[in-house]
């Protein structure tokens, strides 16, 4: 049976229950560009964000039968992904190695949109993203990378959006402390 | 010491104000904080075209794995059936209090043809099990779980024996684990309770 391009994520979800694991790639097709960018600016290298997207997709699949709702594979997915780049963070942390933000697909030193001073300062806020804590980088991100909502960031991650706003907060000033110091 | 950002500068930040919006005194906090957001770098990510290739081949590796059978032998649908039987008076809600009471009829395992239907079932060996949740501001009540794919409307069940992972469904949309059985972290960040079927009987795990 061919691959149904069409069809609902739960559609595509209960096929591959069902035993028709081809259907799978119809997932994959579908999300691996879209959290992406969300993988890259948590781990600071495309690297290692697309070991963490195809390690996710993985886990998707041996828990599959645990997704409670099929039609929003997608929100589910990015909790595994996320969960897997807080992972990754806290083993480089415990290993000693830092996340680095040296990946130049990351960094952004070709943009065609700007000169020397805002490639600069793009790195230095790169720098600066990699020192805040996992919570503090990912509301950052989902926020001013990913252009979402505080609601939609609650949607997601189940936070509150009073929590999401302090945290949010904290960053902000962190951020502020750390370009002083970069610079 | 930390030099931190006005609260209005951070709701500028937020998307909340605008620079105009600031008094004169903290417009310069305010442009320096935009620029902070002016060096977001927001251009796309493409990952390696060989990601699918590379998933897929491992979702196949891991389809064929033994471990994977046998756990698909446990959960698939047979010619064993499950039914769900609601108790109206308990799942609908009232001002005093709503409750799910499900019961999961499990029979044992047929040596006919598959598709037998639920007459020459009804007879057999059974199981019942019962969900019960207290809510007492509930309009209505489900239960869904890995014996029914998480669908909360499924019914009659048609998963077989094993161990089971559920949930509850308050008012088609809270999910809530049973606050009477063990909770087993779904690896996600939320609880489900755990259920183990057999023909002999159940248990909660």
């Amino acid at each position: 049976m061919g691959q149904r391009e069409q069809a609902t994520d739960g559609e595509v979800v209960r096929a591959v229950l069902a035993g028709d694991v081809e259907q799978y790639a119809v997932l994959v097709r579908r999300y691996r560009d879209r959290y992406a960018r969300f993988a890259a600016r948590m781990l600071g290298s495309l690297d290692a964000a697309e070991d963490a997207v195809q390690d996710a997709f993985v886990r998707a699949f041996d828990q599959l039968a645990q997704c409670r709702e099929p039609a929003k594979f997608s929100g589910w997915l990015f909790l595994i992904l996320r969960n897997r780049c807080f992972a990754e963070r806290r083993r480089r942390t415990r290993e000693g190695r830092a996340l680095e933000a040296t990946d130049e697909a990351i960094a952004g030193p070709d943009r065609p949109d700007g000169n020397v001073e805002q490639v600069e300062q793009a790195h230095a806020l790169e720098r600066a993203l990699v020192d805040l804590t996992p919570e503090q980088r990912e509301v950052f991100v989902l926020k001013h990378v990913e252009g979402l909502a505080y609601e939609e960031i609650a949607g997601m991650t189940g936070a509150t959006v009073a929590s999401l706003k302090m945290r949010m907060h904290r960053a902000y000033d962190r951020l502020r402390e750390l370009l002083k110091e970069h610079s | 010491m930390t030099e931190t950002f006005h609260p209005l500068v951070k709701r500028l930040l937020d998307g909340e104000l605008s620079l105009g919006d600031l008094p004169p005194g903290l417009r310069g906090e305010g442009a320096e904080a935009l620029r902070l957001l002016g060096a977001v770098d927001r251009t796309p990510v493409a990952l390696s075209v060989q990601l699918e290739a590379r998933v897929m081949a491992e979702v196949r590796r891991r389809a064929r794995s033994p471990m994977r059978r046998i756990w698909r032998g446990l959960v698939e649908p047979r010619d064993i059936e499950l039914r769900l039987r609601l108790r109206p008076w308990v799942v609908w809600g009232t001002a005093l209090a709503a409750a799910a009471a499900v019961a999961l009829l499990l029979t044992r395992p047929s040596p006919g043809p598959r598709g037998a239907g639920p007459a020459r079932l009804a007879a057999r060996d059974s199981v019942y099990v019962r969900f019960v949740l207290y809510a007492p501001t509930a309009k209505q009540v489900a239960v869904a779980g890995t014996f029914n794919q998480w669908d909360r409307n499924a019914s009659p069940l048609v998963r077989v024996g094993g161990h089971h992972q559920y949930a509850f469904v308050v008012d088609g949309e809270q999910w809530v684990a049973d606050p009477a059985a063990p909770g087993v972290d779904d690896g996600f960040g939320r609880r489900n309770s755990m259920v183990a079927v057999t023909a002999r009987g159940a248990r909660i795990l």
